[in-house]
C-alpha cells in the first residue's frame, strides 16, 4: 500500500507539486493523467525516492521513503520514463544487474532472470546487445529490468511512449499482465490505454490533484447532457427550420457529400430524445437513417475535468 | 556493491576504455624506459614512475569521465539511485573498479622490472614502496575524476576539470612552500627513493576520502534539489 500524505515539491519559488494526498492499495492498477508538465514525472520520482519532496510524507509498505529509503525503495521497481538502458550490455546481462541491484538471492537470480526473459518473450535475444534492438524490444528489456525482483509495487513511466501499434498492444497486454500480481502505477498521455487498464486513475493539473476516481464514474460525470446525433435525409431543409417543445437547440454538425446531414439536438432534462426526435420527424416526412447517443470518452471527461481547473 | 563493481569491469573491458587506458600507459611508459635505460644507462625501475606520474595526468580522465556524468546523462542513474543500493556504495564501488584498473597497468610494468633484472639488480623492495605510492597518487586522481564526473553531465568537461587540477597540482609548489606540501606530485616524490612517508600517505588518504565524500554528499543534495 502506497500513502501519499500533503507531498509539497518546490523548485525555488516553483511549486510542481501542491499538497498531494491519496491513497494506493494493494492489488491496484492506477492510472495517472495530466498534461505534459503537471507534476506526474515528479510524483513518480518523488514515490520511488529518486528525488526527496520538499514537504509532506510518502509511506510505501509501511516504509517512509526519506527515513527508510532502501526498504521503501525494495518494495518497487520503476521503470523510467524514455527507457534509459546500458546499451554496452547484452540483455540479459542488464536483467542480471537490476537483479543484483535488488539483492536477489544468488542461487535463484539465474531461475529468476530466465523466467522473467520468458515472461516479456526476450528469451531468444537474450545475447544480444541492447544497442542492437528495436524501441519495443527495448521497453521489454526494462519492463523484465524492472519486475525481475518481484517487486511488489510496479511503477511505470509512460511505459507505451513512442511505439509503433502493435508493439503498444504487446506491452499493453503485459502490463495487464502484471496487474494479476503486482501493485501497478502507471502515467500515461493516451487515455484510452488508462480506461482499459486501470482501476483508479489520478488526474493531476498544474501540480494539483482534480480527480480521483475509476474511468467508469468519470466518463458518467460528464455525459449529464440530454443530447443525440441525428442522421437525416433533408433535400428541402426542413430541419433548420424546426420548432420542436422542450428542444433547446438544433446545431447541424456537417453535410455529408451524398446529401444526408447529421445534427446535434439537444434538449431539456428529463425529456425522452429518441421518442420525440422519432415522432416529430415522421410527422415531417423526414428519413432519420442513423440516431445515437453522443459517447463521452474518459478523453471528454478529462478535457473538462483539466478545463474546469483552468477557469477557476 | 560487487553489482557496481563487476558492471563497471565489464563496462572498462567491453568498451575500448580499459584496454586504451592501460594500453596508452604502457606504450608511453615503455619510451620512458627506453630513454632512461638506453640513453642513460640506468638500470633504476623506480625513477621512471616519475614519468609514469605524469602520463597519469593526461590519461586518468579515461577512465573517470564518464563514471557519473555518462549515467546522468543516459538516464540510467535513474535505475541505480530508485534500488535498494545506497550512494555510498555506488560511488565506493566505481571508486575500486577504476582502482583495479589502475592495479592491472602497475601489475604490467613488473614486465619492465624483469627486463632490468636480466641487465643489472634492481631493488625489488624499492620498486614496491615506489608502486604503492604510484597507486596513492593514482587512488587520489581516480577519487578527483569521480568527482569532477559527478558535477557535470558532460563527460569532456569532467575530463577537461579533471586534468586542469592535476596541472594546477603541478604549479603549486611555486605558490610557497605550504602549497608544496598539498600538492599530490609532490607527496608521490619521496616514494621512488624507497620511503614511506606517514604524512604523505594519511594526506593521500584523507585526499581520497574528502573527493569521495564530497561526491557522495553532491550526489545526496541533487536529491533535494532536483
Amino acid at each position: 500500500m502506497i500513502e501519499v500524505k500533503n507531498v509539497t515539491k518546490k523548485y525555488g519559488s516553483f511549486v510542481a507539486v501542491n499538497d498531494i494526498s491519496f491513497t494506493i492499495n494493494d492489488g491496484e492498477v492506477v492510472g495517472f493523467l495530466g498534461p505534459n508538465g503537471a507534476g506526474k514525472s515528479t510524483t513518480m520520482n518523488m514515490l520511488t525516492g529518486y528525488i526527496e519532496q520538499t514537504e509532506g510524507n510518502i509511506i510505501v509498505n509501511g516504509y517512509d521513503t526519506i527515513k527508510k529509503p532502501n526498504k521503501a525503495k525494495g518494495q518497487m521497481g520503476y521503470m523510467p520514463e524514455g527507457v534509459p538502458l546500458y546499451n554496452d550490455l547484452t540483455v540479459k546481462e542488464f536483467v542480471t544487474y537490476m537483479a543484483e541491484l535488488h539483492k536477489i538471492d544468488r542461487k535463484q537470480k539465474k531461475d529468476r532472470v530466465q523466467a522473467v526473459l520468458k515472461e516479456v518473450g526476450l528469451e531468444s535475444m537474450q545475447n544480444k546487445l541492447i544497442k542492437n534492438l528495436s524501441r519495443g524490444q527495448k521497453q521489454r528489456v526494462s519492463l523484465a529490468g524492472t519486475i525481475v525482483f518481484d517487486p511488489k509495487i510496479v511503477i511505470l513511466d509512460e511505459p507505451t511512449v513512442g511505439l509503433d501499434p502493435k508493439q503498444i498492444t504487446e506491452i499493453r497486454s503485459l502490463i495487464k499482465n502484471l496487474g494479476k500480481k503486482h501493485t501497478v502505477i502507471l502515467s500515461s498521455h493516451i487515455l484510452s490505454e488508462v480506461s482499459q487498464i486501470c482501476d483508479r486513475v489520478i488526474i493531476i493539473n498544474k501540480g494539483k490533484i482534480v480527480a480521483i476516481d475509476t474511468p467508469e464514474n468519470l466518463e458518467s460525470k460528464v455525459s449529464t447532457n440530454n443530447s443525440i446525433y441525428v442522421t437525416v435525409e433533408d433535400t428541402d431543409n426542413k430541419v433548420d427550420s424546426m420548432k420542436i417543445e422542450n428542444v433547446s437547440s438544433i446545431t447541424l454538425l456537417k453535410a455529408n457529400e451524398d446529401g444526408t446531414k447529421q445534427y446535434e439536438i439537444k434538449a431539456n432534462e428529463g425529456i425522452n430524445l429518441n421518442k420525440l426526435i422519432f415522432s416529430e420527424f415522421a410527422k415531417q416526412n423526414i428519413t432519420i437513417l442513423e440516431m445515437k447517443k453522443p459517447e463521452t470518452t474518459l478523453e471528454d471527461a478529462f478535457m473538462e475535468i483539466i478545463k474546469e481547473g483552468d477557469d477557476k | 556493491m560487487r553489482a557496481v563493481i563487476k558492471k563497471e569491469l565489464k563496462n572498462y573491458f567491453l568498451s575500448p576504455i580499459g584496454y586504451v587506458f592501460i594500453g596508452l600507459f604502457l606504450i608511453m611508459f615503455s619510451i620512458f624506459f627506453y630513454t632512461d635505460v638506453f640513453s642513460y644507462k640506468s638500470t633504476n625501475f623506480e625513477y621512471i614512475f616519475y614519468s609514469g606520474a605524469t602520463i597519469l595526468t593526461f590519461i586518468t580522465p579515461i577512465l573517470t569521465m564518464r563514471t557519473i556524468a555518462e549515467e546522468r546523462k543516459n538516464g540510467t542513474e535513474q535505475l541505480i539511485l530508485t534500488s535498494p543500493l545506497s550512494i555510498t556504495k555506488l560511488i565506493i564501488g566505481k571508486f575500486i573498479a577504476a582502482t583495479l584498473i589502475l592495479v592491472i597497468t602497475e601489475v604490467c610494468t613488473y614486465l619492465y622490472f624483469a627486463i632490468l633484472m636480466y641487465f643489472g639488480k634492481p631493488h625489488i623492495s624499492t620498486a614496491l614502496v615506489t608502486q604503492l605510492g604510484f597507486l596513492l597518487l593514482g587512488m587520489s586522481y581516480i577519487s578527483f575524476g569521480i568527482f569532477a564526473s559527478s558535477i557535470t553531465e558532460n563527460q569532456i568537461v569532467a575530463g577537461i576539470i579533471t586534468i586542469g587540477f592535476f596541472i594546477l597540482n603541478w604549479f603549486l609548489p611555486q605558490f610557497g612552500s605550504s602549497f608544496a606540501n598539498i600538492s599530490l606530485i609532490n607527496l608521490f616524490a619521496k616514494f621512488p627513493r624507497g620511503q614511506i612517508d606517514i604524512a604523505d600517505t594519511v594526506t593521500f588518504l584523507t585526499f581520497i576520502l574528502m573527493c569521495l565524500s564530497l561526491t557522495i554528499i553532491l550526489m545526496q543534495r541533487r536529491k533535494m534539489v532536483k
